[in-house]
Protein backbone atom coordinates (compact mmCIF):
# COMPACT_ATOMS: atom_id res chain seq x y z
CA UNK A 1 0.00 0.00 0.00
CA UNK A 2 3.00 2.10 0.90
CA UNK A 3 4.88 1.64 -2.37
CA UNK A 4 1.61 2.54 -4.68
CA UNK A 5 1.16 5.91 -2.95
CA UNK A 6 4.47 6.72 -3.45
CA UNK A 7 4.30 5.65 -7.07
CA UNK A 8 0.87 8.12 -7.84
CA UNK A 9 3.45 10.93 -5.94
CA UNK A 10 5.40 10.93 -8.48
CA UNK A 11 3.41 10.63 -11.58
CA UNK A 12 1.50 13.90 -10.15
CA UNK A 13 5.12 15.20 -9.80
CA UNK A 14 6.05 14.46 -13.29
CA UNK A 15 2.70 16.06 -14.40
CA UNK A 16 3.30 19.12 -12.58
CA UNK A 17 6.89 19.56 -13.99
CA UNK A 18 5.32 18.73 -17.49
CA UNK A 19 2.55 21.69 -17.30
CA UNK A 20 5.03 24.23 -16.18
CA UNK A 21 7.06 23.56 -18.78
CA UNK A 22 4.57 24.69 -22.13
CA UNK A 23 1.74 27.20 -22.41
CA UNK A 24 -1.42 26.23 -20.71
CA UNK A 25 -4.11 24.49 -22.37
CA UNK A 26 -7.50 24.11 -21.16
CA UNK A 27 -8.52 20.28 -21.48
CA UNK A 28 -12.15 19.36 -21.29
CA UNK A 29 -11.97 16.03 -20.03
CA UNK A 30 -14.62 13.38 -20.68
CA UNK A 31 -17.64 12.66 -18.19
CA UNK A 32 -16.84 9.34 -16.76
CA UNK A 33 -19.46 9.26 -14.44
CA UNK A 34 -21.85 6.05 -14.83
CA UNK A 35 -25.35 6.68 -14.76
CA UNK A 36 -27.91 3.01 -14.25
CA UNK A 37 -31.47 4.55 -15.39
CA UNK A 38 -33.96 2.05 -13.20
CA UNK A 39 -37.32 1.64 -15.61
CA UNK A 40 -40.39 -0.02 -13.79
CA UNK A 41 -42.71 -1.37 -16.73
CA UNK A 42 -46.06 -1.09 -15.61
CA UNK A 43 -48.94 -2.50 -17.19
CA UNK A 44 -52.76 -1.77 -17.62
CA UNK A 45 -53.91 -2.95 -14.25
CA UNK A 46 -56.65 -3.73 -11.24
CA UNK A 47 -57.71 -5.64 -9.06
CA UNK A 48 -61.35 -6.90 -8.92
CA UNK A 49 -63.50 -8.10 -5.28
CA UNK A 50 -67.06 -10.15 -6.65
CA UNK A 51 -69.38 -11.68 -3.96
CA UNK A 52 -70.56 -15.34 -4.71
CA UNK A 53 -73.88 -14.29 -5.23
CA UNK A 54 -77.43 -13.07 -3.93
CA UNK A 55 -80.11 -14.66 -2.15
CA UNK A 56 -83.86 -13.82 -2.98
CA UNK A 57 -85.63 -14.93 0.31
CA UNK A 58 -89.22 -15.33 -2.14
CA UNK A 59 -91.84 -15.41 0.13
CA UNK A 60 -94.58 -14.25 -1.94
CA UNK A 61 -94.15 -15.26 -6.14
CA UNK A 62 -96.47 -12.38 -7.23
CA UNK A 63 -94.58 -9.90 -5.39
CA UNK A 64 -90.49 -9.28 -6.33
CA UNK A 65 -88.33 -9.92 -4.10
CA UNK A 66 -84.93 -7.65 -3.26
CA UNK A 67 -81.88 -9.36 -1.74
CA UNK A 68 -79.53 -7.91 0.37
CA UNK A 69 -77.11 -5.27 -0.94
CA UNK A 70 -74.71 -6.46 -2.85
CA UNK A 71 -71.02 -5.43 -2.63
CA UNK A 72 -68.12 -4.90 -5.67
CA UNK A 73 -65.00 -3.30 -5.55
CA UNK A 74 -62.24 -2.36 -8.09
CA UNK A 75 -58.91 -1.62 -6.72
CA UNK A 76 -55.36 -0.23 -7.78
CA UNK A 77 -56.59 0.75 -11.00
CA UNK A 78 -53.46 1.86 -13.41
CA UNK A 79 -54.49 2.65 -17.02
CA UNK A 80 -52.97 3.60 -19.76
CA UNK A 81 -54.46 7.26 -19.95
CA UNK A 82 -56.51 10.10 -17.72
CA UNK A 83 -59.28 9.85 -19.63
CA UNK A 84 -59.65 6.09 -20.30
CA UNK A 85 -61.70 3.71 -17.70
CA UNK A 86 -62.81 0.66 -16.86
CA UNK A 87 -66.55 -0.50 -17.20
CA UNK A 88 -68.43 -2.88 -15.28
CA UNK A 89 -71.35 -5.07 -16.86
CA UNK A 90 -73.14 -7.87 -16.28
CA UNK A 91 -75.34 -10.78 -18.17
CA UNK A 92 -77.21 -13.50 -17.46
CA UNK A 93 -75.85 -17.00 -18.49
CA UNK A 94 -79.29 -18.25 -19.92
CA UNK A 95 -82.30 -17.54 -20.84
CA UNK A 96 -84.01 -18.58 -17.66
CA UNK A 97 -83.40 -19.73 -14.12
CA UNK A 98 -82.75 -23.50 -13.91
CA UNK A 99 -86.18 -24.82 -11.79
CA UNK A 100 -85.81 -27.34 -9.43
CA UNK A 101 -88.28 -29.71 -11.47
CA UNK A 102 -87.78 -29.97 -15.08
CA UNK A 103 -90.23 -28.07 -17.00
CA UNK A 104 -91.35 -25.84 -14.20
CA UNK A 105 -92.17 -21.95 -14.62
CA UNK A 106 -89.44 -20.39 -13.34
CA UNK A 107 -88.08 -16.76 -13.91
CA UNK A 108 -86.89 -15.23 -17.07
CA UNK A 109 -83.64 -13.05 -17.30
CA UNK A 110 -85.24 -10.62 -17.96
CA UNK A 111 -87.17 -10.80 -13.93
CA UNK A 112 -84.13 -9.63 -12.29
CA UNK A 113 -83.33 -5.79 -12.32
CA UNK A 114 -81.05 -3.76 -10.27
CA UNK A 115 -80.74 -0.03 -8.97
CA UNK A 116 -78.64 2.67 -9.98
CA UNK A 117 -76.79 2.15 -7.14
CA UNK A 118 -74.36 4.79 -5.20
CA UNK A 119 -70.94 3.87 -6.46
CA UNK A 120 -67.66 5.97 -5.47
CA UNK A 121 -65.55 7.16 -7.99
CA UNK A 122 -68.63 5.58 -10.49
CA UNK A 123 -71.74 6.56 -11.67
CA UNK A 124 -74.13 3.56 -11.00
CA UNK A 125 -76.87 3.16 -13.99
CA UNK A 126 -80.17 0.78 -13.32
CA UNK A 127 -80.88 -2.25 -15.67
CA UNK A 128 -81.97 -5.11 -16.80
CA UNK A 129 -80.80 -8.76 -16.88
CA UNK A 130 -80.30 -9.51 -20.49
CA UNK A 131 -78.26 -13.26 -21.64
CA UNK A 132 -77.86 -11.29 -24.74
CA UNK A 133 -75.58 -8.65 -24.14
CA UNK A 134 -73.55 -6.98 -21.06
CA UNK A 135 -75.38 -4.36 -19.64
CA UNK A 136 -73.30 -1.28 -18.28
CA UNK A 137 -73.96 -1.30 -14.24
CA UNK A 138 -71.47 1.33 -13.98
CA UNK A 139 -68.28 3.15 -15.07
CA UNK A 140 -65.18 3.73 -13.10
CA UNK A 141 -64.55 7.96 -13.42
CA UNK A 142 -61.85 8.37 -15.28
CA UNK A 143 -58.43 8.49 -13.59
CA UNK A 144 -59.94 7.14 -10.16
CA UNK A 145 -57.75 4.71 -8.18
CA UNK A 146 -60.65 2.80 -7.33
CA UNK A 147 -64.65 2.29 -8.16
CA UNK A 148 -66.76 0.72 -5.08
CA UNK A 149 -70.02 -0.06 -4.22
CA UNK A 150 -71.92 -1.76 -1.18
CA UNK A 151 -75.48 -0.77 -2.47
CA UNK A 152 -76.30 -2.81 -5.45
CA UNK A 153 -79.67 -4.27 -5.14
CA UNK A 154 -81.06 -6.83 -7.09
CA UNK A 155 -84.63 -7.47 -7.80
CA UNK A 156 -86.18 -10.49 -8.92
CA UNK A 157 -89.88 -9.50 -10.69
CA UNK A 158 -93.11 -10.89 -9.64
CA UNK A 159 -93.94 -14.74 -11.53
CA UNK A 160 -97.88 -15.72 -10.15
CA UNK A 161 -97.06 -18.55 -12.23
CA UNK A 162 -94.45 -20.09 -10.54
CA UNK A 163 -95.72 -23.01 -8.49
CA UNK A 164 -92.61 -25.50 -7.40
CA UNK A 165 -90.45 -24.47 -4.58
CA UNK A 166 -87.40 -25.31 -4.09
CA UNK A 167 -83.86 -23.88 -5.70
CA UNK A 168 -84.56 -21.44 -9.17
CA UNK A 169 -80.98 -20.69 -9.74
CA UNK A 170 -78.65 -18.36 -12.40
CA UNK A 171 -75.49 -18.09 -13.29
CA UNK A 172 -74.41 -14.45 -13.68
CA UNK A 173 -71.17 -13.08 -15.22
CA UNK A 174 -69.23 -9.93 -13.79
CA UNK A 175 -67.75 -8.79 -16.47
CA UNK A 176 -64.76 -6.29 -16.06
CA UNK A 177 -63.08 -4.37 -19.45
CA UNK A 178 -61.11 -1.35 -20.43
CA UNK A 179 -60.98 -2.25 -24.29
CA UNK A 180 -59.43 -0.05 -26.59
CA UNK A 181 -56.44 1.27 -28.93
CA UNK B 1 -77.46 -36.32 24.80
CA UNK B 2 -76.60 -37.90 21.81
CA UNK B 3 -80.06 -36.84 20.02
CA UNK B 4 -78.88 -33.24 20.65
CA UNK B 5 -75.49 -33.97 19.70
CA UNK B 6 -76.40 -35.42 16.47
CA UNK B 7 -79.50 -32.83 15.99
CA UNK B 8 -76.79 -29.77 16.48
CA UNK B 9 -73.97 -31.73 14.10
CA UNK B 10 -76.52 -32.00 11.20
CA UNK B 11 -77.23 -28.93 11.62
CA UNK B 12 -74.61 -27.26 11.35
CA UNK B 13 -73.40 -28.89 8.41
CA UNK B 14 -77.08 -27.44 6.97
CA UNK B 15 -76.04 -24.18 7.58
CA UNK B 16 -72.62 -24.93 6.18
CA UNK B 17 -73.86 -26.43 3.32
CA UNK B 18 -75.95 -23.33 2.85
CA UNK B 19 -73.26 -20.58 4.02
CA UNK B 20 -72.58 -18.12 1.03
CA UNK B 21 -69.68 -19.22 -1.07
CA UNK B 22 -66.79 -16.50 -0.38
CA UNK B 23 -66.32 -13.60 -3.00
CA UNK B 24 -63.37 -14.10 -5.76
CA UNK B 25 -61.02 -11.18 -5.54
CA UNK B 26 -57.82 -11.10 -8.12
CA UNK B 27 -55.69 -9.09 -10.00
CA UNK B 28 -55.47 -8.55 -13.88
CA UNK B 29 -53.91 -6.96 -16.59
CA UNK B 30 -56.02 -5.07 -18.78
CA UNK B 31 -53.77 -3.54 -21.26
CA UNK B 32 -55.06 -4.30 -24.49
CA UNK B 33 -52.70 -6.70 -26.93
CA UNK B 34 -51.45 -4.31 -29.66
CA UNK B 35 -49.46 -5.53 -32.48
CA UNK B 36 -48.07 -3.95 -35.68
CA UNK B 37 -48.11 -6.99 -37.86
CA UNK B 38 -47.08 -8.13 -41.23
CA UNK B 39 -49.06 -10.73 -43.37
CA UNK B 40 -47.16 -14.11 -42.38
CA UNK B 41 -45.40 -12.78 -39.10
CA UNK B 42 -46.02 -14.78 -35.70
CA UNK B 43 -46.09 -12.65 -32.35
CA UNK B 44 -46.61 -13.68 -28.99
CA UNK B 45 -47.76 -11.76 -26.26
CA UNK B 46 -48.49 -12.91 -22.22
CA UNK B 47 -51.53 -12.08 -20.54
CA UNK B 48 -51.28 -12.46 -16.41
CA UNK B 49 -54.29 -13.01 -13.69
CA UNK B 50 -53.60 -13.15 -9.91
CA UNK B 51 -55.85 -14.92 -7.18
CA UNK B 52 -55.11 -13.13 -3.79
CA UNK B 53 -54.03 -15.01 -1.36
CA UNK B 54 -56.41 -16.49 0.99
CA UNK B 55 -59.50 -16.44 -1.03
CA UNK B 56 -61.29 -19.59 -3.23
CA UNK B 57 -59.64 -21.88 -5.94
CA UNK B 58 -60.80 -20.95 -9.14
CA UNK B 59 -60.85 -22.53 -12.58
CA UNK B 60 -60.50 -20.01 -15.82
CA UNK B 61 -61.67 -20.59 -19.38
CA UNK B 62 -59.94 -18.69 -21.58
CA UNK B 63 -60.93 -18.03 -25.79
CA UNK B 64 -60.93 -15.38 -28.20
CA UNK B 65 -64.30 -14.10 -29.23
CA UNK B 66 -65.34 -10.46 -31.27
CA UNK B 67 -66.55 -7.84 -29.81
CA UNK B 68 -68.02 -4.20 -30.11
CA UNK B 69 -70.05 -1.61 -28.11
CA UNK B 70 -73.00 0.24 -28.72
CA UNK B 71 -72.94 3.34 -30.15
CA UNK B 72 -73.21 4.86 -26.75
CA UNK B 73 -70.50 2.28 -25.08
CA UNK B 74 -73.35 0.73 -22.47
CA UNK B 75 -73.41 -2.52 -24.43
CA UNK B 76 -70.97 -4.33 -24.65
CA UNK B 77 -71.42 -7.21 -27.54
CA UNK B 78 -69.28 -10.37 -27.58
CA UNK B 79 -69.54 -12.92 -30.17
CA UNK B 80 -67.87 -16.23 -31.57
CA UNK B 81 -64.68 -16.06 -33.28
CA UNK B 82 -64.88 -14.92 -36.80
CA UNK B 83 -68.32 -13.14 -36.50
CA UNK B 84 -66.99 -9.46 -37.96
CA UNK B 85 -65.58 -8.83 -41.03
CA UNK B 86 -62.36 -7.80 -39.47
CA UNK B 87 -62.08 -10.19 -36.99
CA UNK B 88 -58.35 -11.32 -35.52
CA UNK B 89 -60.06 -14.16 -33.18
CA UNK B 90 -59.17 -17.06 -35.61
CA UNK B 91 -55.74 -15.92 -35.77
CA UNK B 92 -55.23 -16.80 -32.51
CA UNK B 93 -54.04 -19.79 -29.94
CA UNK B 94 -54.08 -19.79 -26.23
CA UNK B 95 -52.13 -21.70 -24.14
CA UNK B 96 -53.49 -22.90 -21.63
CA UNK B 97 -57.17 -22.53 -22.43
CA UNK B 98 -58.54 -23.98 -19.06
CA UNK B 99 -56.29 -24.36 -15.51
CA UNK B 100 -57.31 -23.96 -11.98
CA UNK B 101 -55.64 -21.46 -10.23
CA UNK B 102 -54.80 -21.67 -6.47
CA UNK B 103 -55.04 -19.03 -3.95
CA UNK B 104 -52.35 -16.58 -4.50
CA UNK B 105 -51.61 -18.21 -7.73
CA UNK B 106 -51.02 -16.70 -11.19
CA UNK B 107 -52.68 -17.57 -14.18
CA UNK B 108 -50.23 -16.95 -17.08
CA UNK B 109 -51.53 -17.31 -20.43
CA UNK B 110 -49.69 -16.87 -23.55
CA UNK B 111 -51.12 -15.36 -26.38
CA UNK B 112 -50.19 -16.19 -29.84
CA UNK B 113 -50.89 -14.13 -33.01
CA UNK B 114 -50.09 -15.69 -36.71
CA UNK B 115 -51.33 -13.59 -39.15
CA UNK B 116 -52.43 -15.09 -42.05
CA UNK B 117 -50.53 -14.76 -45.47
CA UNK B 118 -52.39 -12.50 -48.24
CA UNK B 119 -54.48 -10.94 -45.40
CA UNK B 120 -55.73 -7.09 -46.58
CA UNK B 121 -54.26 -3.97 -44.90
CA UNK B 122 -56.08 -2.38 -41.78
CA UNK B 123 -57.08 -2.86 -38.46
CA UNK B 124 -58.14 -6.34 -37.02
CA UNK B 125 -59.07 -7.00 -33.32
CA UNK B 126 -60.92 -9.66 -31.42
CA UNK B 127 -60.85 -10.02 -27.62
CA UNK B 128 -59.01 -12.50 -25.12
CA UNK B 129 -61.86 -12.93 -22.49
CA UNK B 130 -60.84 -15.27 -19.46
CA UNK B 131 -63.85 -16.68 -17.48
CA UNK B 132 -64.49 -17.98 -14.17
CA UNK B 133 -65.89 -21.57 -14.69
CA UNK B 134 -68.61 -22.05 -11.97
CA UNK B 135 -68.01 -24.61 -9.63
CA UNK B 136 -70.82 -27.31 -8.97
CA UNK B 137 -69.68 -27.49 -5.31
CA UNK B 138 -70.76 -23.75 -4.68
CA UNK B 139 -74.02 -23.84 -6.54
CA UNK B 140 -76.19 -21.95 -4.06
CA UNK B 141 -79.42 -23.15 -2.81
CA UNK B 142 -82.73 -21.50 -3.08
CA UNK B 143 -83.80 -18.70 -5.34
CA UNK B 144 -80.60 -17.29 -6.33
CA UNK B 145 -77.94 -15.76 -8.59
CA UNK B 146 -74.84 -17.28 -8.79
CA UNK B 147 -72.05 -14.52 -9.87
CA UNK B 148 -68.66 -15.53 -12.16
CA UNK B 149 -66.24 -13.09 -13.15
CA UNK B 150 -64.89 -12.05 -16.65
CA UNK B 151 -61.94 -10.22 -17.72
CA UNK B 152 -61.94 -9.00 -21.49
CA UNK B 153 -58.92 -7.39 -23.05
CA UNK B 154 -58.85 -6.25 -26.52
CA UNK B 155 -56.69 -7.62 -29.28
CA UNK B 156 -55.34 -4.62 -31.79
CA UNK B 157 -53.57 -5.95 -35.26
CA UNK B 158 -52.59 -3.39 -37.35
CA UNK B 159 -51.32 -4.68 -40.63
CA UNK B 160 -49.86 -1.41 -42.82
CA UNK B 161 -51.10 0.57 -44.58
CA UNK B 162 -53.50 1.84 -42.29
CA UNK B 163 -55.79 5.14 -43.06
CA UNK B 164 -56.54 6.75 -39.47
CA UNK B 165 -59.85 9.11 -40.60
CA UNK B 166 -62.42 10.38 -38.58
CA UNK B 167 -65.48 13.07 -38.68
CA UNK B 168 -67.17 14.21 -35.70
CA UNK B 169 -70.73 14.21 -36.91
CA UNK B 170 -72.98 15.63 -34.31
CA UNK B 171 -72.28 17.46 -31.07
CA UNK B 172 -74.99 18.16 -28.31
CA UNK B 173 -74.57 19.72 -24.38
CA UNK B 174 -77.14 18.55 -22.41
CA UNK B 175 -77.57 17.85 -18.61
CA UNK B 176 -74.21 18.90 -17.65
CA UNK B 177 -72.32 16.87 -20.32
CA UNK B 178 -70.63 17.30 -24.00
CA UNK B 179 -71.31 14.37 -26.33
CA UNK B 180 -69.98 14.37 -29.59
CA UNK B 181 -70.98 11.47 -32.23
CA UNK B 182 -67.47 10.82 -34.03
CA UNK B 183 -67.78 8.25 -36.84
CA UNK B 184 -64.48 6.29 -38.07
CA UNK B 185 -63.96 6.60 -41.80
CA UNK B 186 -60.23 4.78 -41.77
CA UNK B 187 -59.55 0.52 -42.07
CA UNK B 188 -58.61 0.58 -38.37
CA UNK B 189 -59.70 0.94 -35.02
CA UNK B 190 -59.43 4.69 -33.21
CA UNK B 191 -58.08 5.65 -29.66
CA UNK B 192 -60.06 8.90 -29.67
CA UNK B 193 -59.93 11.72 -27.00
CA UNK B 194 -59.46 15.44 -26.68
CA UNK B 195 -60.90 18.36 -25.44
CA UNK B 196 -63.54 21.15 -25.96
CA UNK B 197 -62.83 24.32 -25.27
CA UNK B 198 -65.37 27.67 -24.48
CA UNK B 199 -64.13 31.09 -26.04
CA UNK B 200 -65.90 34.25 -25.69
CA UNK B 201 -66.68 36.09 -28.14
CA UNK B 202 -63.37 37.58 -29.82
CA UNK B 203 -61.20 35.86 -27.19
CA UNK B 204 -58.51 34.26 -27.96
CA UNK B 205 -58.02 32.12 -24.56
CA UNK B 206 -60.77 29.52 -23.58
CA UNK B 207 -62.23 30.44 -20.48
CA UNK B 208 -62.65 26.96 -19.28
CA UNK B 209 -62.27 23.21 -20.76
CA UNK B 210 -63.88 20.01 -20.58
CA UNK B 211 -62.16 16.80 -21.08
CA UNK B 212 -63.40 14.47 -23.35
CA UNK B 213 -63.10 10.89 -22.38
CA UNK B 214 -60.81 8.39 -24.03
CA UNK B 215 -62.94 5.87 -26.33
CA UNK B 216 -62.38 3.32 -29.06
CA UNK B 217 -64.51 3.78 -32.40
CA UNK B 218 -63.91 1.13 -34.55
CA UNK B 219 -64.75 0.29 -37.29
CA UNK B 220 -67.86 -2.52 -38.74
CA UNK B 221 -70.16 -2.89 -37.62
CA UNK B 222 -70.56 -0.12 -34.91
CA UNK B 223 -68.19 2.79 -37.03
CA UNK B 224 -69.35 5.42 -35.08
CA UNK B 225 -69.30 6.06 -31.54
CA UNK B 226 -70.70 8.46 -28.96
CA UNK B 227 -67.40 10.45 -26.63
CA UNK B 228 -68.64 12.36 -23.68
CA UNK B 229 -66.99 14.78 -21.52
CA UNK B 230 -68.54 16.43 -18.15
CA UNK B 231 -68.96 20.27 -18.90
CA UNK B 232 -67.58 22.53 -16.46
CA UNK B 233 -69.52 24.23 -13.53
CA UNK B 234 -71.23 26.71 -13.84
CA UNK B 235 -68.97 29.27 -11.63
CA UNK B 236 -66.37 28.40 -14.35
CA UNK B 237 -68.52 28.76 -17.83
CA UNK B 238 -70.66 31.37 -16.70
CA UNK B 239 -74.20 31.47 -19.01
CA UNK B 240 -73.50 33.32 -22.46
CA UNK B 241 -72.64 33.05 -26.01
CA UNK B 242 -69.26 31.08 -27.18
CA UNK B 243 -67.72 29.67 -29.66
CA UNK B 244 -67.12 25.81 -28.91
CA UNK B 245 -64.65 24.55 -29.99
CA UNK B 246 -63.88 20.52 -29.92
CA UNK B 247 -60.04 19.36 -30.76
CA UNK B 248 -60.10 15.24 -31.45
CA UNK B 249 -56.86 13.39 -30.91
CA UNK B 250 -57.03 10.21 -33.54
CA UNK B 251 -53.16 9.45 -32.95
CA UNK B 252 -52.33 11.27 -36.19
CA UNK B 253 -50.01 13.87 -36.55
CA UNK B 254 -52.71 16.29 -36.44
CA UNK B 255 -55.96 17.25 -34.41
CA UNK B 256 -59.99 16.88 -35.14
CA UNK B 257 -61.33 20.05 -35.25
CA UNK B 258 -64.57 21.69 -35.35
CA UNK B 259 -66.48 24.50 -33.68
CA UNK B 260 -69.65 26.08 -32.97
CA UNK B 261 -71.17 28.90 -32.01
CA UNK B 262 -73.50 28.25 -28.77
CA UNK B 263 -75.57 30.35 -26.46
CA UNK B 264 -75.07 28.28 -23.20
CA UNK B 265 -77.82 29.18 -20.53
CA UNK B 266 -78.49 28.17 -17.03
CA UNK B 267 -81.02 25.22 -17.51
CA UNK B 268 -79.60 23.83 -20.38
CA UNK B 269 -77.08 24.60 -23.47
CA UNK B 270 -79.06 25.45 -26.66
CA UNK B 271 -76.98 25.52 -30.01
CA UNK B 272 -77.25 28.80 -32.26
CA UNK B 273 -75.16 28.33 -35.34
CA UNK B 274 -73.87 25.66 -37.22
CA UNK B 275 -70.34 24.41 -37.75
Amino acid sequence: MFSRKVFLGVIVLLLAVAGAAGAQTTVTLPDTSQTTTLTASVSEQAQVTVPSGVTFNVTNVASSTAASAASVTVSNIVLATATKQLKVSIQGGAASFTPPVVGATTWAVGDVTWNAATWTNATGASGTLSNSSYTEVATCAADAATCSTTGLVFTLGAKSTVKRSGSHTLSMTWKFESIGT
Amino acid sequence: MKMIRATLLLLALLLLGRAPAPAIQFSSSFESIKIDGRPGEVVSREFRLRLSPGGKRAQFKSRTEDWWASEDGANSYYRPAGTLPRSCATWITLNPVETAVEPGGTLAIRVTAAIPRGVKPGGYWCVLTVDEVPDPLTAPAGVAVQFLSSVSVGIFINIEPVTRAAEIRDVELARGQARLKVCNLGNAPLGAEGRIEFLRPGASAPAATAVIRRATVLTDPAPCRVLSADLPASSSLPAGKYLVLILLDIGVDHYLGVQKEMEIGRDLLAPVAGR
